[in-house]
């Protein structure tokens, strides 16, 4: 991994064809204008990592009722069976 | 009009039933525009998110709200623009949760909420700034501190 100081208004050139410039640096964040051809697409990484929590919870591997009556159960008695009795009870 | 849904079968909606996302949608499913949320019977904070074209594609969404009290989603001010609303207490927010097997592995996105306009029923997918939400906390695990907040020993 390369690591490098550069300082508000410097830059940097990945590939030839790539710029990155500090704009500014305030409150412990950093600007930067990035300059790439359209076809790179430039992503914040949480991006990546809300994709993939999406794709978690798109393929649940228990059903949502099981789901409610654990939300159900903890919120009433705590234990598993007053769950179930409250998921039947319910709607 | 009609559709079929992953949970409950066929369905009847009205137009004004749809949320249409705005930008860039729910992050990794942005064909996806336009879904459904349809309450799961029980307590009324379990809810489905349906995709309106793909029958087979729903989120499990819970209010936020009813996990933490003091769950307080601040959007930045270009959301805010975009979905039309000057605070962000206007919005009504939503957390995507990830169902496990054994089910109390379960975990809730409380970091990538979605959020809904009710009036104009756009929404949107944000990410917060705020460090205190993560995007797989434990849903067994946040009950109960809420559990041991409540009772003291």
């Amino acid at each position: 991994m390369l690591i490098l100081r550069r300082r508000a208004g410097e830059a940097l050139i990945v590939g030839g064809n790539i710029k990155i410039t500090v704009l500014d640096t305030s409150d412990g964040a950093v600007r930067l204008a990035i300059e790439a051809p359209r076809e790179i697409p430039v992503l914040r990484s949480e991006l990546l990592q809300a994709a993939n929590a999406n794709r978690d919870a798109a393929s649940e591997s228990s059903t949502p009722q099981e789901l409610l009556a654990m939300l159900d159960g903890k919120k009433s008695e705590g234990g598993p069976d007053k769950g179930k009795e409250a998921m039947d009870n319910g709607g | 009009m009609k559709t079929e849904t992953k949970y409950f079968g066929q369905i009847e909606y009205d137009a004004d039933d749809v949320i249409s996302f705005i930008g860039e949608g729910l992050f990794g499913f942005e064909d996806e525009r336009e879904f459904l949320l349809i309450p799961f019977e029980g307590n009324g904070t379990l809810f489905c998110l349906q995709s309106v074209k793909t029958p087979g594609l729903a989120f499990v969404a819970v209010e936020p709200l009813s996990l933490d009290p003091g769950y307080d989603p601040v959007l930045q001010p270009e959301e805010l623009r975009a979905m039309g609303v000057e605070e962000s207490g206007e919005l009504a927010y939503y957390s995507l949760c990830a169902v496990k097997s054994p089910v109390a592995g379960s975990t809730v996105n409380l970091r990538c909420p979605v959020v809904i306009n009710g009036e104009t029923r756009k929404a949107m997918q944000a990410i917060l700034e705020d460090g205190r939400y993560g995007m797989r906390h434990l849903l067994s695990d946040i009950r109960r501190q809420e559990e041991q907040e409540e009772t003291p020993c």
